[in-house]
C-alpha cells in the first residue's frame, strides 16, 4: 500500500493550513496540525514503524491510538513515545526503535528462523553449563532487550503536582461520560471529566452525522458548565484506596500528575476492540475496524487500496462502510456472523499481500480489517475489588460488583444507541452526585466541631440496565497467530506452557510473559485467557482474568516524582557561617558549618580561648505545667523531682524496650516552666514522645509541650575565657562560679536582646554557656559575641571541631556510639537509671539488663601507637571473630594522639585489656581500654571551674 | 535422587524444535494422600527449596506442599529478586553468604537456568553517618571472607555512570558500599526449578489447597485441615509470608510478626545503561535493570500494617521523586506497573526460623524483606533440622525464643543506626 | 492515602497521621514478668481483619487516636480521640 491523504472528511481532527515537517529516520516527512505522528508517516506511505520484540518481525499500525503495540518509536531523547497518539509537532526527531541498523533490514530478524527453537520459556532451559560462559550469554540476551535509549545525561523535566478535591471524577470523555459529568453537575456537585484522547466524544467523533449532531450537543452543554472541569489528553492511572485517583495530564511529552479525592469516581471508559488469533495477524496491513475508522474519519488518511472486511459487528460494519464512501476498493467482506464463514490466514512477506478465507478462498488484498469482538477496560473497577465476570452470550468480560463509591457507565456495562448510552451514563452521573454530597456530609457529622452537615436525599436512584448485546465468541481463528505483539507470544506458547505445568492463567503470564509489556495486556489479555482456557480443557468464566495494575496508562517518572523536595534547613546564622568561609556538611536536615579551614586550630583556639560554635539544629522543647517534674521522672531514666528552680539536669531516655532513644539537658527556669533540649535528629520523635505518654497514659496531668527548636537560635561559647566574654555582653546575671555554677541555667538579657536562656553546660570538656536567643536575633548576638570576644581570642568553631572535643571529653553520640539495641547500662550510664523510682519508661528491661549485666560495654580506648586512627566501624577481633567495633575516633590535637570510643563485648572491657583492632586496610593495631570514657579533663575540673 | 525424564538443555532445546515434540511437565498433578511424612504450608520459594533439600540431601520424600493458590503467587513473584550477602552482623552475613554460594550453583544443581547475574550489588552512603555503616558493613564481611568494600565516588561513577555525584546539599553521594557477588536472578525461574526438582524427587506439589486448620493433640501437630480434605502429618512446617501469623495461631502459636504490604514497580523497557543494583539506603529505594531492559523499583515497607496488596500511588510518587535524585536523566521513562507484596514484620528485622512450643510444628518464616534473597539457604536449613532434629548453627540465633528472652538480633542494630 | 476523619480536624489524608500500630495494655511495671512485658512490647494480634490502631496526627491536631480499621479492605469503621475513647 502507499497510504495516501485523502479528500476532507467531515470530522477531521487535521488542519490542512498549517503542514508539520519533521524527520523519521533521518528523512524529513510532512504531516498537518492535527496529526498523530502514525497519521502523517501512513499518510506519507510509511508501512513499518517498528520490529517486533523477539522474532523482530515488521509491524505496522493496528489500532492507531495510544494503546497500539506497534507504534512505539524514539522522539528526540524520549523513548517508547506512543505514535498513534502524540501529535506531530514541526522538527520533530523520530526514530524507529529497536531495529539495528534499519527498519528494512534487521540482523537480529534471523531469530525468525530459529522461531521454533524459540518456545516460550526456552532461557529457563538453556545457557545452564558451563557456567563460567554464563555471563557471556547474559551480556548477548541483553542487547536484545526491547524499547528505545534514555541518554542519563537528559535533563530533568519536573512539572509540579496538582492537588484536586471533585465530587465526582469521570473516567472517559464519551457519550455516557460526558453525559454522567452533567448530570453530576446539575445533581450540585462539583466535577473533573478525564478523557485519554486529544479531543471528548469517544467514538461519537468517527460515528458519522447523528454521532456528530449527539457531539455537538454534549460538547455545548458541558462548554456552558462552570461545575465541570474537562482534562483532554489525560488519564485516570488508577484508582487507590478511599478513591484517591491518579489522573495524568499530558502536554506533548510533558506530563503532569493531578491527584484527586474523589468522593465518587465513575468509570466510562468504553470498550477497547480487540484483536484476532490468526495465522499472519502481525502483518503489517493487518488492522482493527477502530484504527480504520480513526485514520479515514479523523485523519483523512486511506488505509491502504485494497481491502478484504473480516467483520462480526457494528464496528466492522462502520469500516466497511468508510472504506467504501473513502473510495478504497473492498475485495471481499468475510461477515463472521454467518456460519462457516472463517478469516484463515493472512499472507505476505513483510507486509500484507493475500488473505486466505474459508473454502481456501485467497484474495489478493493490501490492507486486512478485523472486527471481531470488544475487550472490556475494567483496570479501573478491578483496583476497586471488582472481579469481572465473564459473559459467553457478549463474549466479553462484564463488571462485577464494585464499592458505592464507583459506578460505571457506558461501554463498560453494556451497548446501546447513542440515546441510551446517554441515559444510562445520565442516571449513573445524577446518582453518583447524589452519593458524593453524602459523602461530604457523613465527613461533616464525624467532625464535631465542623458547620452541621446539609441534607443529602438519601434515596438512590436506579440506574437502567444497559445490556451487552450478543455477540459471537471469535478468539482464534483456524490457524495460529500472535495473541501478544508486545511480548511476541503465539497461541501455541500458551498451550505448551500450559501442557508444561504453567496451568494457572498466572503462571502462564509469567512463563510466556504474555501481557507484561508495554500496553499491559489491554488487546491480549482476553484471547491469552481464551487460548489458555482451550488449552486446559477450562472454561473463559473460570479461567478468568489476569489482574489489571495500576496504573492504567505508563507515567513518567518526572510526572511522578513533580518538584516535591525534601527540606532543607538552615541556622539564623548561616549566611555568616557561609560569609566567613565555613565548610558545609548536612546533618539530618540541617546544613552546617563541619569547620572554617582547620579543625585541629578550632579545637586548641577553644581550649586556650574561647571558641564559639552555632549549635541551633539542637531540638528544644518548651514544657509548662504543675505536672512537668512528674513527666520528666516518667521518661528520662534518672531523678527529676528535686532539681530546683534555675537547675538544670542531664537525662537520657529509653524506649519501653530499655534502648536509648535520646539525650539532652533539661532546665527548670521557673516552678512550672522548663526548657528541654534534645539531640538535634531526635527532636521530633521526642515532642512525640513526650504527647504520647501525655495523652494516652497521664491525660489529666498539667502539662502543655511547645516544639520550639526554630524559635531559638542557640550558639556555645566554650572554653577557659569564656565567662568573661559572658560577663561583657550579658546584663541581668552573675556569671561567677558561686552564683552561676555548672548545670544552672539563668535568663538574661544578651546583647541586648531580652529572655535569653543561658545554660552553664559543657559537651566539650571546657567552661562553657549556652546561649538560647528569639531566633530573629540570632545572628545579632552572634556578632555581639565575636565583637566583644575579639580581644579574647574567640574564633567560631564546627562540628568536626566539636567532635573532637566530645570525644576528648569522652561523651557518647546517640545514633554513633549507640545502636538500635544499646540500652542504657552498656553505654555506661548505671549512675543515671534510678530504679528506684516507681515507674519509667523502659523501668523493666534496664532493671533486668542491670542484674544480668549488659553483653558489651561502650569504654575509651586508645591505640598504643598514637599516631595511628582507626577508621569509625574497624572491627575489634579476637580469635579471628569480631568482638566490638570502634564507634568513633578522632586525633587528639589536646593530646597529640588518636583517641576513641568503642563498643566491645563485656569480657573485652575492663579497664587496662589489651585489645586487637583490625583496619580497613588489613593491618592490625593494638589498643587499651581507659578506665573512664573521658581523655581530656578527666576529673572535670575544667567544665566546673 | 530420580533423574529429570528430560534434562534441559541447548541441544534438548534444538532436537524438540527439530521433532516439535512437547517437553513433559515440570511438575505433576497427584491426589492428596491422607497421611504424609512432612507437610510443607506455602508453595513459595521457601516451602518448595525445603521439600527439595528435604529429598535431596535427607531422602525424606514423602512430602506434601500446600499452596492456596498457585506455586510462587506470594512474596516470591513479587519481590525485586536481589540477590547479596553483605549483611551486618557475622551471622546474617554468613547465613546469606551460604544463600548466595547455592544461588550461583542453582542453575546447574536445578538444571534450569535461573539467570542470576551477578552484576555487582551498590549500597550509596549520602553522609557521614550512612559512610560509618557501610564500613562496619564491609569490615564485617572483610572478617567473613566476603567480597565488600567501600568505595568513592569517582568509583560509583565508574561503575553506574548513570548515577549524579555532583555535589548537592541534601543528598550528596560520599561512597557507596560495593559488593560485586550481589546481582539479580529470574524470581520465579527459582520457584519453578525448585517445584521441578522437588516434583521429580517424589515430592506431591498440592496448589489450589489451602490450609484450614492445623490439629494438635497433647502439644503435638498430628495434621492439618485442608479444603481438599484432612491430611494427617506428624510433621508441619509454616513457610508463609504475610499469612504467617494466621496460620500459626492455627496451631496457638503466637508470633511477633505484623503484616506489611511492600510494594515494587517496574518501567518500560529501554536499552541496557545500568549493570549493578543500586540501593540507597537513605531515599529507600533500589534500582536494578533487568535483562528485558526494565528497571524495577522497590522501596520500604508501607508505614502501616495491612493484608492489602493493593499499590499505592504515593509510593510511586516517592519511589520516582528518589530515583531522579540518585539519575535526574530518567526523568522521561516511564512506570508500567506497580504491584505489592505482603511482609512479615519482625521486632528485630530477623527471621523467625525453628521449632516451636507446640512439637512437630517449625516456622520459617518473618522473613520481613529479605525472603528471597535467603530462599535456597532457608530451604536447606529447615530441611536439615526437621530430619535432623536438631537447629542448624547458621539458624542458631533466629529462634523464636529469643523475643521473650530478650535476646533480639543485631540486625536492629543497624536498621536503626543514622543512615 | 486513606481518608481519615479526624474528629478535630475533618477528612484529612493519612500521610498527614503516624501509625503507631496495634493497641496493647501495659502490664503493671511492679509485677511484670519478662515474657509478660516482652509480649507487650514485641508481640500483636495482626488480625487479618477488625484492628484497633493507634494513629497520631502528627501534621494536624497533633492527638492521638484510637482507629479501628479492616486490615483486609482498609476500611476504616472510626475515628475517636484517646481522650474520648478513655471516657
Amino acid at each position: 500500500m502507499s497510504g495516501s491523504r485523502l479528500g476532507v472528511q467531515p470530522g477531521e481532527l487535521i488542519d490542512r493550513d498549517r503542514v508539520v515537517r519533521f524527520e523519521w529516520n533521518g528523512t524529513e516527512h510532512h504531516g498537518f496540525a492535527g496529526d498523530t505522528i502514525a497519521s502523517a508517516l501512513a499518510a506519507g506511505g510509511v508501512e513499518v514503524f517498528s520490529r517486533s520484540f523477539k522474532y523482530r518481525r515488521p509491524r505496522g499500525i493496528l489500532t492507531a491510538d495510544y494503546h497500539d503495540p506497534n507504534l512505539f518509536v524514539q522522539v528526540g531523547d524520549e523513548p517508547n513515545v506512543r505514535a498513534g497518539h502524540r501529535l506531530l509537532i514541526s522538527g520533530m526527531d523520530v526514530t524507529a526503535q529497536g531495529a539495528w541498523p534499519s527498519l528494512g533490514f534487521d540482523a537480529r530478524g534471523a531469530n525468525r528462523l530459529v522461531g521454533r527453537f524459540l518456545a516460550p520459556g526456552f532461557y529457563y532451559k538453556t545457557f545452564i553449563s558451563p557456567a563460567r560462559l554464563r555471563p557471556a550469554y547474559q551480556k548477548i540476551l541483553r542487547r536484545f532487550g526491547a524499547g528505545g535509549k534514555i541518554d542519563p545525561a537528559t535533563p530533568p523535566a519536573h512539572a509540579a503536582k496538582r492537588f484536586a478535591h471533585p465530587d465526582v471524577l469521570v473516567a472517559g470523555g464519551g457519550p455516557a461520560g460526558m453525559a454522567a459529568a452533567l448530570a453530576a453537575s446539575h445533581r450540585g456537585a462539583r466535577v473533573m471529566l478525564v478523557e485519554e484522547n486529544h479531543h471528548l466524544g469517544g467514538h461519537l467523533l468517527y460515528g458519522g452525522p447523528e454521532s456528530a449532531a449527539a457531539l455537538a450537543e454534549l460538547r455545548a452543554l458541558i462548554g456552558a458548565d462552570d461545575a465541570i472541569e474537562v482534562l483532554t489528553n489525560a488519564v485516570v492511572t488508577g484508582r487507590y484506596d478511599h478513591n484517591w485517583v491518579g489522573v495524568v495530564v499530558r502536554h506533548g511529552g510533558e506530563e503532569r500528575l493531578v491527584k484527586a479525592r474523589a468522593k465518587c469516581l465513575v468509570v466510562a471508559a468504553g470498550k477497547i476492540e480487540r484483536p484476532y488469533v490468526f495465522a499472519g495477524n502481525d502483518l503489517p496491513g493487518v488492522m482493527l475496524s477502530s484504527a480504520v475508522r480513526r485514520l479515514i474519519n479523523l485523519y483523512a488518511v486511506a488505509p491502504g487500496t485494497r481491502a478484504v472486511v473480516a467483520t462480526a459487528n457494528e464496528s466492522g460494519d462502520a469500516a466497511l462502510a468508510d472504506l467504501e464512501r473513502a473510495g478504497v476498493e473492498v475485495a471481499a467482506v468475510a461477515d463472521l456472523r454467518k456460519s462457516g464463514s472463517l478469516l484463515v490466514r493472512a499472507k505476505g512477506r513483510g507486509r500484507l499481500t493475500a488473505v486466505e478465507l474459508s473454502g481456501g478462498r485467497t484474495i489478493e488484498a493490501d490492507l486486512l480489517v478485523t472486527a471481531v469482538g470488544w475487550t472490556t477496560p475494567t483496570s479501573l473497577l478491578n483496583m476497586a475489588g471488582d472481579r469481572p465476570v465473564y459473559d459467553a452470550t457478549a463474549a466479553r468480560f462484564l463488571p462485577g460488583e464494585f464499592p458505592d463509591d464507583v459506578l460505571a457507565a457506558g461501554g463498560v456495562v453494556g451497548d446501546g444507541s447513542i440515546e441510551s448510552v446517554v441515559d444510562q451514563g445520565r442516571v449513573a452521573g445524577f446518582e453518583a452526585g447524589r452519593r458524593a454530597l453524602e459523602t461530604g456530609a457523613a465527613w461533616q457529622r464525624l467532625t464535631p466541631r465542623a458547620a452541621p452537615a446539609p441534607e443529602v436525599d438519601t434515596e438512590p436512584t436506579v440506574i437502567p440496565r444497559l445490556p451487552a448485546m450478543p455477540h459471537p465468541e471469535l478468539f482464534t481463528g483456524p490457524t495460529d497467530g500472535f495473541v501478544d505483539f508486545s511480548e511476541d507470544v503465539k497461541g501455541r506458547d500458551l498451550a505448551l506452557a500450559a501442557a508444561e505445568g504453567y496451568d494457572s492463567i498466572e503462571l502462564a503470564k509469567r512463563y510466556t510473559t504474555v501481557t507484561m509489556g508495554s500496553i499491559q495486556g489491554k488487546l491480549a489479555g482476553v484471547n491469552a485467557v481464551a487460548v489458555h482456557a482451550a488449552a486446559t480443557g477450562a472454561t473463559i468464566a473460570t479461567t478468568g482474568t489476569t489482574t489489571w495494575r495500576p496504573p492504567y496508562a505508563p507515567i513518567t517518572l518526572g510526572a511522578l516524582a513533580g518538584v516535591d523536595e525534601d527540606p532543607v534547613r538552615y541556622s539564623p546564622m548561616h549566611d555568616w557561617h557561609d560569609a566567613h568561609g565555613a565548610v558545609p556538611i548536612g546533618a539530618g536536615q540541617w546544613i552546617r558549618p563541619d569547620h572554617y579551614g582547620d579543625p585541629a586550630r578550632e579545637v586548641r583556639n577553644t581550649r586556650a580561648n574561647v571558641g564559639i560554635i552555632d549549635v541551633s539544629p539542637l531540638g528544644k522543647i518548651d514544657l509548662r505545667g504543675r505536672d512537668v517534674p512528674r513527666l520528666l521522672e516518667f521518661v528520662y531514666t534518672n531523678r527529676w523531682d528535686s532539681l530546683a528552680i534555675g537547675g538544670v539536669r542531664y537525662g537520657v531516655m529509653c524506649a519501653e524496650d530499655g534502648v536509648i532513644l535520646d539525650d539532652g539537658v533539661t532546665a527548670r527556669l521557673e516552678e512550672s516552666r522548663f526548657y528541654m533540649t534534645t539531640t538535634s535528629s531526635g527532636a521530633g520523635r521526642v515532642w512525640n514522645w513526650l504527647d504520647e505518654w501525655l495523652q494516652t497514659a497521664f491525660p489529666t496531668w498539667d502539662v502543655k509541650t511547645t516544639a520550639v527548636t526554630d524559635g531559638y537560635a542557640a550558639m556555645n561559647i566554650a572554653g577557659p575565657r569564656s565567662r568573661e566574654l559572658l560577663q561583657r555582653v550579658a546584663s541581668g546575671v552573675d556569671a561567677s562560679p558561686e552564683s552561676f555554677p555548672y548545670m544552672n541555667a539563668r535568663i538574661a538579657t544578651v546583647a541586648g536582646v531580652a529572655e535569653c536562656i543561658v545554660l552553664r553546660i559543657g559537651f566539650t570538656g571546657e567552661l562553657s554557656y549556652e546561649v538560647h536567643v528569639p531566633a530573629g536575633y540570632g545572628l545579632h548576638v552572634w556578632e555581639e559575641l565575636l565583637a566583644a570576644g575579639s580581644d579574647l581570642g574567640i574564633a567560631p568553631f564546627g562540628l568536626e571541631a566539636q567532635r573532637i572535643m566530645r570525644l576528648e571529653k569522652g561523651h557518647f553520640i546517640v545514633g554513633q556510639d549507640t545502636d538500635g539495641l544499646t540500652k542504657a547500662h552498656t553505654a555506661g550510664l548505671a549512675g543515671l537509671i534510678k530504679i528506684d523510682k516507681p515507674d519509667f519508661s523502659g523501668k523493666p528491661e534496664l532493671v533486668w539488663e542491670g542484674e544480668q549485666g549488659p553483653p558489651r560495654r561502650l569504654v575509651a580506648i586508645q591505640p598504643v601507637d598514637g599516631s595511628v586512627v582507626p577508621a569509625e566501624a574497624s572491627q575489634i577481633i579476637a580469635g579471628g571473630l569480631t568482638r566490638g567495633r570502634v564507634t568513633s575516633s578522632r586525633t587528639s590535637p589536646t593530646l597529640e594522639r588518636s583517641i576513641c570510643l568503642a563498643i566491645v563485648d563485656t569480657e573485652y572491657a575492663a579497664a587496662g585489656a589489651e585489645l586487637t583492632i583490625r583496619l580497613p586496610d588489613g593491618r592490625d593495631v593494638a589498643a587499651t581500654v581507659l578506665e573512664h570514657h573521658a581523655h581530656v579533663d578527666v576529673d572535670g575540673g575544667r567544665v566546673r571551674g | 535422587m530420580a533423574s529429570y525424564p528430560t534434562r534441559y538443555s541447548a541441544l534438548a532445546l534444538l532436537r524438540k524444535g527439530v521433532t516439535r515434540s512437547d517437553w513433559p511437565r515440570a511438575w505433576r498433578h497427584h491426589d492428596l494422600r491422607s497421611s504424609y511424612d512432612v507437610v510443607i504450608v506455602g508453595g513459595g520459594l521457601h516451602g518448595l527449596a525445603t521439600a527439595y533439600y528435604l529429598a535431596r540431601n535427607h531422602h525424606i520424600t514423602n512430602v506434601a506442599v500446600l499452596d492456596k493458590a498457585y506455586i510462587g503467587g506470594g512474596g516470591s513473584g513479587r519481590n525485586t529478586a536481589i540477590v547479596r550477602s553483605n549483611y551486618l552482623t557475622p551471622e546474617g552475613s554468613a547465613f546469606y553468604d551460604r544463600s548466595v554460594r547455592l544461588y550461583e550453583g542453582l542453575t546447574e544443581d536445578l538444571n534450569f537456568n535461573i539467570m542470576f547475574e551477578q552484576r555487582g550489588h551498590m549500597t550509596l552512603a549520602h553522609n557521614d553517618a550512612s559512610l560509618r555503616t557501610m564500613r562496619w558493613r564491609a569490615e564485617v564481611n572483610k572478617l567473613g571472607g566476603i567480597d565488600s568494600e567501600v568505595i568513592d565516588p569517582a568509583g560509583v561513577k565508574e561503575l553506574a555512570p548513570a548515577i549524579d555525584v555532583s555535589d548537592r546539599p541534601r543528598y550528596p553521594i560520599l561512597g557507596a558500599l560495593w559488593h560485586p557477588p550481589g546481582g539479580i536472578v529470574r524470581h520465579d525461574a527459582v520457584v519453578w526449578g525448585y517445584a521441578r526438582g522437588a516434583d521429580v524427587a517424589g515430592a506431591h506439589i498440592h496448589q489450589g489447597t489451602e490450609v484450614t486448620g492445623i490439629d494438635v493433640a497433647s502439644g503435638r501437630v498430628t495434621g492439618v485441615q485442608t479444603s481438599r480434605g484432612a491430611v494427617a502429618a506428624p510433621v508441619v512446617i509454616n513457610c508463609t509470608a504475610g499469612w504467617s501469623t494466621l496460620i500459626a495461631d492455627m496451631a496457638g502459636v503466637k508470633l511477633p510478626i505484623t503484616t506489611r504490604p511492600l510494594q515494587a514497580a517496574v518501567t518500560e523497557p529501554v536499552q541496557p545503561f545500568l549493570d549493578p543494583v543500586i540501593v540507597s539506603g537513605t531515599l529507600h529505594v533500589y534500582v536494578s535493570q533487568t535483562a528485558r531492559g526494565e528497571l524495577v523499583f522497590g522501596a520500604s515497607v508501607d508505614p502501616f500494617s495491612s493484608y492489602s496488596s493493593r499499590g499505592s500511588l504515593g509510593f510511586t510518587e516517592g519511589l520516582a521523586g528518589h530515583v531522579l535524585e540518585l539519575m535526574p536523566g530518567l526523568s522521561k521513562m516511564r512506570l508500567l506497573r506497580q504491584w505489592a507484596g505482603l511482609c512479615d514484620m519482625t521486632p528485630d528485622f530477623g527471621p523467625i526460623i525453628g521449632p516451636t512450643p507446640v512439637a512437630g510444628f517449625y516456622v520459617d518464616v518473618g522473613w520481613g524483606t529479605y525472603g528471597f534473597k535467603a530462599g535456597p539457604v532457608a530451604g536447606e536449613q529447615v530441611a536439615a533440622m526437621v530430619a535432623n532434629g536438631t537447629v542448624p548453627r547458621l539458624i542458631a540465633s533466629f529462634g523464636l525464643e529469643r523475643f521473650e528472652q530478650g535476646r533480639l538480633t543485631a540486625e536492629k542494630g543497624a536498621a536503626a543506626v543514622g543512615h | 492515602m486513606l481518608v481519615i476523619v479526624c474528629p478535630h480536624c475533618g477528612p484529612r489524608n493519612s500521610n498527614e497521621f503516624t501509625f503507631l500500630g496495634e493497641r496493647s495494655t501495659r502490664p503493671a511495671v511492679a509485677a511484670t514478668t519478662p515474657a509478660a512485658w516482652r509480649h507487650y512490647l514485641y508481640f500483636k494480634n495482626n488480625a487479618a481483619g477488625e484492628a484497633g490502631e493507634r494513629w497520631f496526627h502528627v501534621s494536624g491536631c497533633r492527638r492521638f487516636l484510637d482507629v479501628e480499621r479492616d486490615t483486609l479492605t482498609n476500611e476504616i469503621r472510626s475515628v475517636r480521640d484517646v481522650g474520648e475513647a478513655a471516657g
